[in-house]
């Protein structure tokens, strides 16, 4: 693992010769706009942690069996006889939660410095759609570890399908490949998993960072209305994003090695014959605050429908709001799209309420 | 009548094309995913003898899951899943508690606290000819 810390200080010690990372950068930036303090460094951080989920799911899957019988089991090889093994699996758990908390500052500092407006708004759509399949990639990664802890938020999550009018229970069927979540739906997950959402992921990221050229780079006023027309050089930049990654890779390297992945017992064939007493009955993290609101009544409406409601509010922030001014963007708190900044955090606020007070 | 000139014509059949196609393939693809291998499940269970379970019993058969009651008027059974989302539930002395989000069921089925809605369904019991109880749960 430290191979990995010297490699990358490699790059930070030593001058390197311009490559191909160096030109998938603009040849200069603007000065304002490239420091921390403006960028918080998010979105640079999610492409390189998709990178290291990409390279250690490869390495887990040439031991996982994505089948109920042995699932669990090619999962405690991994973490507890492999060489390398657990470590590998808890750079994985770690970088895809901290990709939730990264892809949420991102769209955070994105609302609050006004860098979604025209001609950015389709890729803060690309941007949203991107952070709700990276949640179901997290979602689908958790059920394939096929231990007793999974029972419940798996039967919970998949029952919601049902709740749904008219399609509910051919979305169910399809999403776990029967009438019961049994043997089929692990495969499905699987699948979904290491193939199909992650497909996506890497489509809808691809097309993301190229809007972001195409769209004149990062966010800021036109040059006549800028305080500071300085720019960096690309170098500069590229020195900035190796640091970054340094510093986020002795983060993950530190979590992985001090707090290891959840893992409990294997489940047995059928969910309702494994679950005891004492399995957990909460929420993956991220969705502990729909747990809790499905405390308070009809599943389908504070299960499926409010989140949604919240959902394609945020998707109509750049469309139906008042518009960012021109002048402000790509700086904090701008006064002409209070109103987004306002509803952002209150739907921020009221998630994290949620999420600490269940249990 | 209006003006279609006939380049925008053969747009508009392309672009229907495309949808229509896409559409199909689409749709292809939702049957594809919706074939149920595995056989259906189990939905008959053997609990033995009638004798072990005397008049005034009330077992609790975790893995179905379900309460298998004997009271003077006969044997009933009530299924032990959470009407709200489907979660086990567990016993405690009021009656049934779900782990989930919090619903609790009287000895008797009937919710006393959301948020589930339908009390607990009850399950068909059927007394074989050799005196054996069968489950069924559906
Ligand atoms: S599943 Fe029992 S309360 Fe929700």
């Amino acid at each position: 693992m430290y191979f990995f810390i010297l490699h990358l200080s490699s790059f930070i010690l030593f001058p390197m010769p311009p490559s191909f990372f160096h030109h998938l950068h603009p040849p200069t930036i603007p000065t304002a706009q490239a420091r921390w303090r403006h960028t918080l460094a998010a979105g640079g951080t999610a492409i390189f942690l998709m990178l290291i989920l990409g390279v250690t799911g490869i390495l887990e899957m040439f031991y996982y069996a994505p089948n109920p019988a042995e699932a669990a089991l090619s999962v405690q090889t991994i973490t507890y006889h492999v060489p390398f093994g657990g470590f590998i699996r808890n750079l994985h758990y770690w970088a895809a939660q901290a990709l939730i908390v990264v892809s949420a500052v991102h769209f955070l500092r994105v609302i609050f410095t006004a860098a979604y407006g025209h001609p950015r708004r389709f890729n803060y759509l690309l941007g949203l759609a991107l952070f709700v399949v990276s949640i179901m990639l997290d979602f689908t990664g958790y059920i394939l570890r096929w231990d007793v802890d999974i029972c419940w938020p798996l039967t919970t999550g998949t029952n919601l399908l049902k709740t749904i009018p008219v399609i509910g229970d051919f979305l169910y069927r399809i999403a776990v490949g029967g009438n019961e979540v049994c043997e089929t739906a692990l495969l499905r997950f699987y699948t979904w998993h290491i193939f199909g959402l992650t497909i996506l992921v890497v489509i809808l990221g691809v097309w993301h960072a190229f809007r972001v050229r195409r769209d004149g780079g990062i966010a800021v006023p036109p040059p006549q209305l800028r305080a500071d027309v300085t720019r960096i050089p690309r170098d500069e930049l590229v020195r900035r994003e190796v640091l970054t990654m340094f510093i986020v890779s002795i983060g993950l390297i530190l979590l992985s090695i001090f707090v290891p992945a959840p893992i409990a017992a294997a489940m047995s064939v059928s969910i309702r014959e494994s679950v005891t007493e004492s399995v957990d009955v909460r929420a993956p993290w991220f969705f502990l605050w729909v747990q809790q609101m499905l405390k308070w009544g009809d599943p389908f409406i504070f299960g499926v429908l409010i989140p949604s409601i919240i959902l394609a509010l945020l998707a109509l922030i750049p469309y139906i709001f008042p518009q960012p001014n021109e002048a402000e963007i790509g700086s904090w708190f701008p006064k002409s799209n209070r109103l987004a900044q306002i509803i952002v955090a209150i739907i921020g606020t009221i998630i994290i309420i949620l999420t600490f007070i269940n249990r | 009548m209006t003006n279609l000139s006939r380049r925008d014509f053969l747009k508009l059949v392309r672009d229907g094309f495309l949808v229509l196609s896409g559409a199909l393939a689409l749709g292809g693809v939702l049957r594809f995913l919706d074939f149920q291998p595995n056989p259906a499940q189990k939905t008959q269970f053997d609990l033995g003898s009638a004798t072990n379970y005397p008049i005034g019993s009330r077992t609790a058969l975790s893995e179905i899951p379900a309460l298998l009651i004997h009271a003077e008027s006969g044997f009933s059974a009530l299924s032990l899943v959470c009407t709200h989302l489907g979660c086990n539930l567990g016993e405690d002395e009021s009656g049934f508690a779900c782990p989930c989000h919090s619903s609790h069921f009287d000895a008797e089925g009937k919710v006393t606290h959301g948020p589930a809605a339908k009390p607990l369904s009850p399950l068909r019991i059927e007394i074989s000819e050799d005196n054996r109880v069968i489950l069924h749960t559906s």
